[in-house]
């Protein structure tokens, strides 16, 4: 197992460069390659799972060995909680490159869209699995990169303008982002986290380690798009190719954003009140604001985009609430139960965000239409899409039995249950406004009168069905994650890893001594 | 006894896969309910039982005894027979329903409600209870067609209000199990004396009321009531929503928590000021299925007072008249299907003299209507009249909403007058009056809309008829304990009184001299009586929309200015409107954005 952690990386890596090349013989193979190439990372995923809770598996890259006490040589570390993040990273770009062999016929240059999407999920896994800073930052860039491409790619008047204040933004956070590593290299003298985790309270000063954990909030924050970061991913999220969308807003904020500000304050920070605090209150700013704002959208993707941010929120609000009763020495637990919950509408939104941008993708490419107002009535002449999207509707808006409801009742239990009553209450209250703005959704696209403006109905290739279909059962049985059993082999040992902030370095640093 | 919840859910999944044979599909649909129907009953009679299972406390990793999961008591099953019943007399009435008035799938959505209604009325545990109470509210919003616009908004509205009260609902769950640490409903006994048990008790009525219909989270249900088809309504709003909105109030009430004086006086203020509201919004309505869907609502004003008062003696009346709404409100929902089906039509106005074309459906109608009207000897007067009789006993207690029994009592009398004013307006708009010329050709409905209709029109006189004798006694006596209905009152003896009179008065009919009277036409003041002349009845309830204090009420109600739906959502689009403000789209702001929210973060963490 061990030899095989740098193939999530080397294989769409190496298939982003051999697709331009194959790419002029054979159309065909071209398409099914990263398919297959994402198909072949999720299995080895999935066959990991036995091997998850057994400690973590550390891969040295060229087998540097350390110099003196630093650790030079950069470690790969597949542990639970990144190998849960990987597999949701791979299953969804098999989903969505099987979804663009259909829909992406369309554009010009498929080859290049190909290369960029491998590229893209390189960078992911990069930074899922880097054991250092400097290499987070760079597979950081390296999706970054090709997400601005790929934001771009229509290369209409929208498109670019979208994709440049993508980029504008998106630069900023990187460059806060790489001031931050520069001042833990600074002080430290490593980039190593595990190693730089036991230097950081020893050298630093109380204000330079502040300083520093705002950059990263900052930082990554915008690359999670929490509030007030996010102002890039509406414009982004809504422009890019849908199957792009559905990458972006179902995983890639989620590996170059939450994963990292997690990994980093469980494991290379000392939990302190005032961050989880912080935390706390930009997870429920974000739930708030995002939430707030998908209600007054007419743009089918751009709803969806702003419920991202919501969504998000959710998420980080109950890491958050993990942190803080870490933090603050509550029950171990509750904490388990909140990171529980955070972690599983992680896997939820990665599910149903999907989903919806893949069902917009559908109506884009039959109706060429995107304004809700203009929309309606489709649910005759699509049912397939119609109830992927009511799953996915349902989901969002916590629903049950449909899965988000599991997960934001989790979160909103661990809420009460730490007594912060005024975080359960908010979210509680939110999950309303979702529904709200959700029904609207399903309303003005699939019910009421269709309208005149729907023109043309082109038929939707059985590539960009399949999809939706999978991902609209997960919708629904994903709730199993609750029964013990389940969530003994999926989630546990994700919720384990960063329970135990301090076993991380532990165990890196023992490999490397 | 858990084959009544998984096999129509499962039935109902199937069908839904399989493509669409409309015929079939009902017919599998009536053979499964008629199982789970047979089913209900032999759970009802067999008295109690439980399923435990033990691993539910281990999902969430709290050290947590095994938990029963279903409990049958004699509560639940009582109100699983009547969902049963009625499942049955719907499924029987759509067996033939037009295509084109019934949403797709509409059999496998009525299957898989039947079998989530079951699965919420005997859950034990408050999140199962949800998980099945939240499926519900997806199962009702799928039985409205919604192919156009206002349809698809009513089905919104009912989906974002119920919905919305099922996350009150979830946050009341957390309350209570914080509370007490179990989430068992057999188990619990939450006293309100503090604020987090007012809080907990609050939250969970919010979802009753939201569900049953209660005012103010009453807006769904005229919207719906005038959008979904009929054989919808019938079975959703009117009855079905009723019995387990009611079931969980009584749970609430009677079981779960114990009340202090001040929430009885505020239910019992929610309860009659809902009574009078929604039958006042009735009495000006045209469109009989809006009307109808008032009269849902008020009628719950009398459930809610009734449980409120918490003596034995009200819960028994709340219940009783839950059961007898059940009931006649189906079968009225009904009648407007039929002649929906028949006419077409949904405004009174355009209708009229239907009661020579449509015999069956007229005397069922009548029949109907007198009962929700509370005349004796039908099913209505008896349990409006328990519940009379609740708030008199009630008025013997001490206490603050003691005090005032005359003024509740006052309501609810006041409350049923007018809703024998608003169902004149119905039967004489819709049955008497001169037959118009366009409806010459209407023909009754066929046997199997009307057999349900005859079959639930019965069980309004039976239940009427026999009342204090053997329905009260033998139906919640084994709910509530025994307990002994106050005053000289019998409900045969009283039938037995008015059959006598009506007998004597066809006598007199039938030897006196009044027969030989007098056949004419209507009188207008000299003028040859045309075709086209007639009085509208609704004219004359524009008078009391007009009238002075109550036309600037009604006005605004018009307007929506006291639906809780539209409250929230004009402010929430009013935070929406000042977000969007400051997301302008420009490049500068948004990197000032950004660097604010880092030097915020940084004073706030720096200052701590």
């Amino acid at each position: 197992m061990e030899q095989l952690v740098p193939v999530f990386i080397i294989l769409p890596l190496v298939s982003a460069f051999i697709i331009p090349v194959t790419g002029r013989f054979s159309q065909n193979f071209t398409r099914g390659l990263s398919s297959i190439v994402f198909l072949i990372l999720t299995v080895l995923c999935v066959a990991s799972i036995g091997l998850w809770d057994r400690g973590m598996i550390i891969y040295t890259v060229g087998g540097w060995k350390p110099v003196g006490d630093i650790p030079i040589g950069i470690d790969l570390i597949f542990d639970g909680f990144s190998a849960f993040i990987l597999g949701i990273i791979n299953f969804i770009a098999l989903l969505s490159s099987f979804y663009s062999i259909g829909y992406i016929k369309k554009y010009t240059s498929e080859n290049n869209f190909y290369t960029l999407l491998c590229l893209m999920i390189a960078g992911m896994n990069g930074v899922v699995l880097s054991g250092d800073l400097f290499n987070i930052y760079v597979f950081l860039e390296i999706a970054s990169i090709a997400s601005y491409a790929l934001v771009a790619f229509g290369v209409e008047k929208e498109e670019l303008e979208a994709s440049f204040k993508y980029q504008v933004l998106g630069g900023l956070g990187s460059l806060i982002i790489l001031i931050g590593v520069g001042l833990v290299y600074w002080i430290t003298g490593t980039l190593n986290i595990a190693d730089s985790s036991n230097l950081l309270i020893t050298k630093f000063d109380n204000k330079f380690y502040i300083v520093t954990q705002i950059l990263f909030i900052a930082g990554f924050g915008l690359k999670a798009a929490i509030v007030p970061f996010h102002t890039w991913l509406p414009d982004a999220h809504s422009s890019a190719p849908s199957p792009i969308s559905s990458l972006l807003s179902g995983v890639l904020i989620k590996a170059v954003g939450i994963y990292v500000l997690i990994r980093l304050f469980f494991h290379m920070f000392d939990l302190t009140y005032e961050v989880s605090l912080l935390f706390t209150l930009l997870g429920v700013l974000s739930m708030i604001v995002g939430g707030i704002l998908a209600i007054g959208q007419s743009d089918y993707k751009r709803l969806l985009a702003y419920s991202s941010i919501s969504q998000v929120g959710y998420i980080i609000t109950g890491v958050g609430l993990g942190m803080l009763i870490i933090a603050t020495g509550g029950d171990g637990s509750i904490a388990a139960l909140a990171i529980f919950g955070g972690l599983f509408h992680l896997l939820n939104h990665a599910i149903f965000k999907s989903l919806m941008f893949m069902t917009a993708g559908v109506v884009e490419h039959s109706t060429n239409l995107r304004d809700l107002r203009m929309l309606g009535g489709l649910s005759r002449k699509m049912p397939l899409t119609t109830n992927a999207s009511f799953a996915g509707s349902m989901s969002i808006s916590g629903l049950p039995p449909f899965s988000g409801f599991f997960s934001k009742l989790i979160i909103i239990i661990a809420a009460f249950q730490a007594q912060y009553y005024v975080v359960g209450a908010i979210a509680a209250l939110m999950s309303i406004i979702t529904l709200a703005y959700f029904l609207k959704f399903h309303k003005d696209t699939f019910l009421s009168k269709a309208r005149s403006e729907v023109r043309q109905f082109l038929p939707v290739p059985v590539t960009m069905k399949v999809p939706l279909v999978i991902l609209g059962i997960l919708c629904v049985v994903l709730g199993v994650f609750l029964v013990p059993q389940m969530k003994e082999i999926f989630m546990d040992p994700a919720i384990n890893v960063i329970i135990d902030t301090d076993q991380y370095s532990e165990i890196i640093l023992n490999v490397n001594r | 006894m858990d084959v009544v919840i998984w096999l129509p859910i499962v039935a109902g999944l199937i069908l839904l896969v399989i493509p669409n044979l409309r015929a079939i599909k009902g017919i599998i649909g009536l053979l499964i309910t008629a199982i789970v129907f047979y089913q209900l009953i032999m759970i009802y009679l067999a008295g109690s039982a439980s399923i435990q299972i033990s691993y539910l406390g281990r999902i969430l990793d709290l050290d947590i005894d095994p938990m029963t999961l279903f409990r049958v008591d004699a509560l639940s099953g009582l109100i699983g027979v009547f969902v049963g019943f009625f499942t049955l007399m719907v499924i029987i009435y759509t067996l033939r329903g037009r295509k084109d008035h019934l949403p797709q799938n509409y059999h496998p959505y009525l299957l898989m409600t039947l079998g989530a209604s079951a699965g919420a009325i005997f859950a034990d545990n408050l999140i199962l209870f949800l998980i099945f109470w939240g499926f519900l509210a997806i199962t009702l919003y799928l039985l409205i067609p919604s192919h156009d616009d206002e349809s698809a908004a009513a089905a919104n509205k009912s989906l974002i209000i119920i919905g919305g009260s099922d996350v009150i609902i979830l946050v009341g769950i957390v309350l209570v199990w914080k509370i007490a640490g179990t989430l068992s409903m057999n188990e619990l006994s939450i006293g309100t004396g503090s604020g987090i048990g007012i809080l907990a008790f609050l939250t969970l009525l919010i979802g009753s009321f939201a569900k049953a219909g209660a005012f103010p989270f009453h807006s769904w249900i005229p919207d719906f009531a005038k959008s979904a088809p009929p054989a919808s309504s019938a079975y959703l709003p009117a009855s079905l929503d009723k019995l387990l909105g009611i079931y969980l109030m009584v749970r609430l009430c009677n079981e779960v928590f114990i009340l202090n004086q001040w929430l009885t006086l505020a239910i019992l203020i929610i309860g009659t000021s809902t009574i009078i509201i929604a039958v006042m919004m009735a009495l000006v309505q045209h469109d009989y299925k809006k009307l109808l869907g008032y009269h849902a609502v008020s009628q719950v004003g009398y459930m809610v007072t009734g449980i409120g008062l918490g003596t034995v003696l009200g819960m028994v009346g709340g219940l009783f008249h839950m059961v007898n709404h059940a009931l006649y409100k189906s079968g009225l929902f009904l009648v407007a299907g039929s002649i929906e089906h028949r006419t077409g039509e949904s405004k009174i106005e355009k209708l009229g003299g239907l009661s020579r074309n449509m015999p069956v459906t007229f005397i069922t109608a009548l029949v109907f209507a007198l009962a929700i009207s509370g005349i004796p000897p039908f099913n209505g007067f008896a349990s409006k009249w328990i519940i009379y009789q609740a708030i008199v006993d009630f008025g013997r207690g001490t206490g603050i909403s003691n005090e005032l029994w005359l003024i509740w009592l006052a309501l609810a009398v006041i409350g049923s007058a007018l809703t024998l004013a608003s169902f004149v307006k119905f039967i004489s708009g819709i049955f008497l009056g001169r037959e118009k010329k366009e409806l010459k050709d209407i023909r009754e409905s066929g046997p199997l809309m009307w057999v349900p209709l005859a079959i639930i029109a019965l069980l309004c006189v039976g239940f009427g008829i026999f009342a204090t004798q053997y329905v009260v006694p033998f139906l919640f006596s084994p709910v509530l304990g025994e307990f002994q209905l106050v005053g000289l009152w019998s409900s045969s003896f009283i039938s037995m009184l008015i059959i006598v009179s009506i007998v004597l008065g066809l006598l007199i009919y039938g030897l006196g001299t009044v027969r030989s009277f007098r056949k004419d036409d209507s009188f207008i003041g000299g003028e040859n009586l045309q075709d086209s002349t007639g009085f509208e009845v609704t004219g004359f309830y524009n008078t009391i929309h007009d009238s002075k204090p109550l036309s600037g009420i009604y006005d605004k109600a018009d307007k929506k200015w006291f639906d809780l739906y539209n409250i929230g959502k004009g402010g929430v689009l009013q935070f929406t409107s000042i977000l969007k403000r400051v997301h302008s789209g420009l490049l500068q702001t948004y990197i000032i954005w950004f660097i604010l929210g880092l030097v915020i973060m940084l004073i706030f963490l720096l200052l701590i």
